[in-house]
């Protein structure tokens, strides 16, 4: 009787869990991907910035140039050239023979609505109209953007970092779904089109009429694109071993020791640091509170740090220490280095308590831990969030570091959206900050790094968490955005200043660059990106935001391995 | 009296005969010694970084050696203690809450039984993944302490089921009649006439309440959840799933505390096995 | 009868009562600012974080005073609206819990039946011989002070790296869309399996250990030695005894259900077998309120309707309380 109702309950279960018809997906035709996603896809509106579906902005829907930071070069998208025709206006020829996957012409009506939409609904292009004047379509083919203030180094990010929208089909949307809708069959004019999607995945299937295929010659070979939804670093670094990924972006630990280790598995460099720079880890200061408001005082951490040791033994070597302006290795070219040899920081500890000593922190009461110069007792705390376990560890490295040379700091763990929390509010004493990813422009850097007015800081969620207050610094980042784009002299003369502020101040100090992390997987598909002369120099990052920084190039230049 | 005394000699007697009884507590034992005197075995902390990364056990380092190079051997005895220490006092907690409940419910009967009972149920039902969430954000330092604290003011009810389900049984009888009948309060009652009786229970209650406390504090802490001060066994096995010690192979990161604590409670159930089988006589023959 | 289930609901409906609002109230007290973690995540520009700031908490109803939130909690629930999630906005909660509960059920429903069965059943053999009570007893004992967590992380280990049967992680393969074929199916379980065994094997070897236990209790009482005496078969005399010893095991089962779901969420935690416990993990660790709260409030809808059927399961099997309803207990 029991077993009876026992199977009775299984199949019902088994019913349960029925749906559409089941479809296999070659292997040879498809490509997995995973790292992007941390939980089912749920959107499919490029305006979900940090949450949309992977490759919703760059597989399906594109911008209208390319961005190379590599070779820190504009490639022509859906515009197939931009110019400033005069001091105020710049003039933007759209490609001609674009269809969106639903059949439609791609015009310039879709470039003028894809800027005004952002003049009534908040997304992340609304702030150009700061600046921006008027969009207008002079024909079909033709745009001119007409602004007040031409902030070049501004625009020369949106440029590529903005989703062009089908007016069709969004012009019908409220601004409620504009900015928050799920965005379901999203209709773009990318290389792939929407398949599938469950759980645990993103199916991306070709789009037979792509427009790059005849325009520029260009056509990636695989059929599908799945990409899978990651729970943990650990799993993915299970997966990725058995060969379950063709490319990964998860933080993989241990990923040095599987690429020497013989499993086909290939990064970027074939030794350290084996990634490219991403983005600067740093520790940030909290300047409203006694004494990170001292720069002795930081300037003494800065020394005290012994980054070496983060870089191999917690991340053994998949990292590089930062240079001390803190500016990626792909802007190497602004780094004014006789100013970092003469001002920057490097691991110290004598200089560190010398500094300490010389501004008058002494351990008066002899517990190892120096006092303020004022009598008062410090003990500070720099935190992570709890889970992110190579910075857990890597704190624990900072704090040894500053009490040898006499500093009480103590590393914390609190939950993210506590981090968060004291990161917006300014109730931290130090925390680590990699916010700012790579870019066509160390502007966005100092945007960050220098982001005003102060009392704003907390609702704008954009940088200078520190809350360094200096009119000079602030000044210098907006005369750095009206450098023209291409004018690298004049862009290097304004950010040697910068750096000086930066490294005579420490409002935060770079620690290391985290890494693109990327894995592949030679098993089935070949001829990824890496350092080799004869190899492309593409990014193979699926992360949001990379598809537009080359990564549609390195997808299109992949081959069936044989 | 005589009674007590002759009772503790008879059980005495049959405890160190009985052989479940003996294979449990030297396990236990054992690791408790571990736990203690361990430590004098390791000069280093649980977190240094002492050698090279990814190590088997060698002579070196006995337990070989975690990604970033720290002792797992050292983890593993200072993460004993920090298990046994949970066990006691989440167990005592836990049963000592459990006790009083069940006792007054079992004794009382009526309304408070009921009002009791109520209570015990909605102790079980509620998500204490909640409030432990709640608690643990608002404590910026977690300590083995409040975790043993916390566990103990959650897993009482098992306790306080049974208590009361054998003061039931034992307030029906004639001796507590007569007490009861000659004005004795009921408090003294319960004290100097059930629960004498109740000793055998309350002794194998509390060997639960430990063996269970273990359990949780390790799923605690691998979700995260425990202490962030020290090192414990489930913490170790957290660690090493995080940092993918499954995928490369380090077995010995994740076998040894996952097995010392199976070990533990497994010896600590036998252990009452033993016991019931000398409490009560009618079991002695199998 | 009518008493009896009548007191009972109404403990119920109390306890469900006291439960959600203590769902409701948890989320609300941690501090930090889930529209603030949202936007954050959102990585956007200043002005128009600034913007998307006020139209989030107003959107989610987060401006609004605290009563009015519970208030409108409940009614929430009655149209089954758990709101939006904020991990995974913007879908609605009820949409992601739906998704995941077939992955639980189908999980732990087989684990609990079958391991309480097979559980029960090994436990009455053991206690019928000595060789046999020698070795499952140690068996059981071992598996049911394995932590839940260690057993799948050997099994996983064990199955899945050092011999590659089945695979380590997730609930199917990628290359396969839900359905209702056989090679769905067929994949589906063989992701299946290690999940499943290393919650069936720890609870197995609780309730092998309880039985065990009830047995013996039962075979020393009075009426057993009375039938013997009276020349009735062993057969007969065991099977009074598993009647008996079956009725504390069915109430075990109720107390047991918080301990397996925590048992479960390690488990899923190991294999990232997308189920509910799953998603709390994901849910605790971004302060996503809504989904915390919806999760939640399934569990212990789950655990409510779980201890309903078993007190009734109880009252079938049990006549002494079916006859002792129209007068009271001793």
């Amino acid at each position: 009787m029991f077993k009876k109702i026992i199977l009775l309950v299984l199949l019902i279960v088994f019913l349960f869990s029925g749906m559409a018809f089941a479809q296999v997906y070659e292997r040879s035709e498809t490509l997995y991907t995973s790292g992007t996603q941390w939980g089912p896809p749920s959107s499919w509106n490029p305006y979900n910035t940090g949450g949309y579906a992977m490759g919703t902005f760059g597989l399906c829907y594109e911008s209208l140039f390319l961005y190379d930071p590599l070779t820190n070069e504009y490639i022509p998208w859906l515009a197939e050239s931009g110019e400033w025709i005069s001091s105020k206006v710049y003039e933007l020829k759209i490609r001609k023979d674009v269809k969106w996957n639903d059949g439609t012409m791609f015009t310039a009506k879709d470039v003028k609505f894809t800027f005004d939409i952002a003049k009534t609904a908040a997304i992340g292009l609304s702030p150009i109209w700061n600046f921006l004047g008027s969009v207008d379509k002079v024909d079909d083919y033709t745009v001119q953007l007409k602004f007040n203030d031409p902030l070049y180094q501004e625009l020369g990010w949106y440029i590529y970092n903005n989703p062009i929208i089908p007016e069709h089909i969004w012009a019908s949307k409220s601004t409620k779904d504009v900015t928050s809708g799920i965005g379901e069959n999203p209709v773009g004019t990318g290389a792939y089109m929407f398949e599938a999607s469950d759980q645990s995945k993103m199916v991306w299937k070709k789009n037979p009429n792509w427009w790059a295929n005849s325009a520029l010659g260009l056509d990636p070979k695989p059929k599908y694109i799945i990409d899978l939804v990651n729970s943990s670093n650990n799993v993915a670094l299970g997966q990725v071993i058995m060969g379950q990924y063709d490319l990964n972006n998860n933080f993989l630990p241990g990923i040095a020791s599987i690429v020497d280790g013989g499993y086909g598995i290939s990064t970027y460099f074939p030794g350290p640091p084996y990634m490219i720079a991403g983005n600067t880890a740093w520790l940030l200061l909290n300047l409203t509170k006694k004494p990170m408001d001292d720069v002795a005082f930081r300037q003494a951490v800065a020394h005290a740090i012994d980054v070496d040791q983060i870089v191999n033994v917690v991340y053994g070597k998949i990292v590089s220490k930062a240079d001390p302006s803190g500016l990626l290795p792909i802007w190497d070219q602004y780094i004014d280095k006789e100013l970092v040899d003469q001002l920057g920081f490097s691991y110290n500890p004598e200089k560190a308590k010398a500094i300490l000593a010389g501004a008058g922190y002494k351990d008066v009461d002899s517990d190892g831990f120096v006092e303020a110069p004022d009598g008062s007792k410090i003990a500070l705390s720099v935190v992570v969030p709890f889970g992110w376990s190579d910075w857990m560890e890597s704190i624990k490295v900072v704090s040894r570091g500053c009490q040898a040379v006499g500093i009480n700091l103590t590393p914390e763990y609190p939950d993210y959206p506590q981090y968060l929390d004291s990161k917006l509010n300014a109730t931290f004493d130090m925390m680590i900050c990699n916010d700012q990813q790579m870019s066509s422009t160390p502007w966005t850097y100092y945007d960050w790094m220098f982001q005003n007015p102060i009392a704003d800081i907390a609702t704008m969620q954009n940088g200078n968490y520190s809350r360094y207050d200096n009119e000079e610094a602030f000044a210098l980042a907006d005369e750095l955005d009206k450098v023209k784009v291409g004018d690298i002299e004049g862009m290097k003369a304004v950010i040697s200043k910068l750096e000086k502020i930066e490294l005579t101040d420490l409002p935060l100090i770079p620690l290391w660059y985290n890494g693109m992390w990327s894995q592949t997987s030679n098993a089935v598909w070949t001829n990824w990106p890496s350092s080799a002369e004869d190899s492309n120099h593409y990014l193979a990052a699926t992360w949001r935001g990379y598809w537009n920084m080359t990564g549609i190039l390195m997808l299109c230049d992949l081959e069936p391995a044989k | 009296m005589t009674k007590p005394k002759k009772r503790i000699n008879e059980f005495l007697y049959f405890a160190l005969k009985n052989k479940r009884l003996r294979v449990g507590l030297s396990v236990v034992l054992f690791f408790l010694i571990l736990a203690f005197v361990g430590p004098l075995l390791t000069d280093y902390k649980w977190d240094d970084y002492v050698g090279p990364a990814y190590h088997p056990p060698s002579y070196e380092y006995w337990f070989g050696t975690t990604t970033f190079g720290q002792d797992v051997f050292t983890q593993f005895i200072l993460g004993l203690k920090a298990s046994f220490l949970v066990g006691i006092i989440g167990g005592g907690i836990g049963t000592l809450i459990g006790v009083l409940v069940g006792f007054t419910a079992g004794y009382h009967g009526g309304m408070i039984d009921e009002f009791l009972n109520m209570l015990t149920n909605i102790v079980i039902v509620i998500p204490t993944l909640a409030i432990l969430l709640i608690i643990s954000v608002y404590l910026k330092v977690r300590g083995v302490l409040i975790e043993s604290i916390f566990i103990g003011f959650t897993a009482w009810p098992w306790a306080a089921r049974a208590i009361r389900a054998q003061t039931f049984s034992l307030r029906s009888r004639d001796f507590v009649d007569l007490a009861r009948i000659s004005g004795m309060k009921p408090l003294k009652i319960m004290f100097t006439e059930i629960a004498p009786n109740m000793m055998s229970y309350l002794l194998m209650t509390f060997i639960l309440q430990f063996g269970g406390a273990i359990l949780i504090a390790a799923t605690l802490d691998f979700i995260g959840l425990g202490p962030t001060n020290a090192i414990s066994l489930g913490l170790m096995m957290n660690l090493a799933v995080l940092w993918g010690a499954l995928p490369l192979g380090m077995w010995w990161w994740f076998i040894p505390p996952g097995a010392a604590i199976a070990a533990i409670v497994g010896a600590l159930y036998l252990t009452n096995v033993g016991l019931d089988e000398v409490f009560n006589p009618k079991l002695r023959k199998l | 009868m009518k008493q009896y289930f009548t007191r009972k609901l109404f403990i119920y409906i109390l306890t469900f009562f006291i439960a959600v609002t203590i769902d409701w109230l948890i989320p609300r007290f941690m501090p930090g600012n889930p529209v603030q973690v949202l936007l954050a995540r959102a990585s956007l520009h200043a002005e128009a974080a600034k913007e998307m700031y006020s139209y989030y908490t107003k959107a989610f109803g987060l401006d609004l005073p605290l009563w009015k939130q519970y208030l409108s909690f409940w009614n929430a629930i009655f149209h089954g609206d758990l709101g939006t999630s904020i991990l995974l906005f913007p879908q609605p909660v009820i949409k992601i819990i739906m998704r995941a509960i077939p992955y639980d059920i189908f999980l732990l429903l087989p684990s609990i039946l079958l391991s309480w069965f097979a559980g029960n059943k090994f436990g009455a053999f053991a206690a019928r011989t000595k060789w046999l009570d020698n070795t499952v007893l140690p068996i059981g004992y071992i598996l049911t002070a394995t932590p839940y967590m260690w057993l799948a992380i050997l099994l996983g280990w064990v199955l899945a790296m050092v011999f590659p049967i089945f695979p380590l992680a997730y609930a199917s393969s990628p290359a396969i869309i839900h359905s209702f074929s056989w090679i769905f199916i067929a994949d589906y379980l063989w992701h299946w399996i290690l999940p499943f065994s290393s919650l069936f094997l720890v609870m197995f070897g609780g309730w092998a250990i309880g039985m065990r236990n009830m047995i013996i209790y039962e075979l020393e009482a009075d009426y057993s030695h009375y039938l013997e005496a009276l020349g009735a078969p062993r057969k007969l005399v065991r099977r009074y005894a598993f009647r008996n010893a079956i009725l504390p095991q069915v109430t075990g089962l109720a107390l047991q259900l918080g301990i397996i779901m925590a048992g479960a969420l390690v488990t899923e935690v190991v294999f990232s077998y997308p189920g509910i416990g799953y998603l709390i993990l994901g849910a605790i660790q971004n302060q996503d309120f809504f989904l915390i709260q919806g999760c939640f409030l399934f569990i212990i809808i789950e655990v409510l309707i779980a201890n309903f059927l078993i007190d009734v399961l109880y009252i079938i099997i049990d006549p002494r309380i079916r006859i002792g309803m129209g007068g009271k207990s001793a």
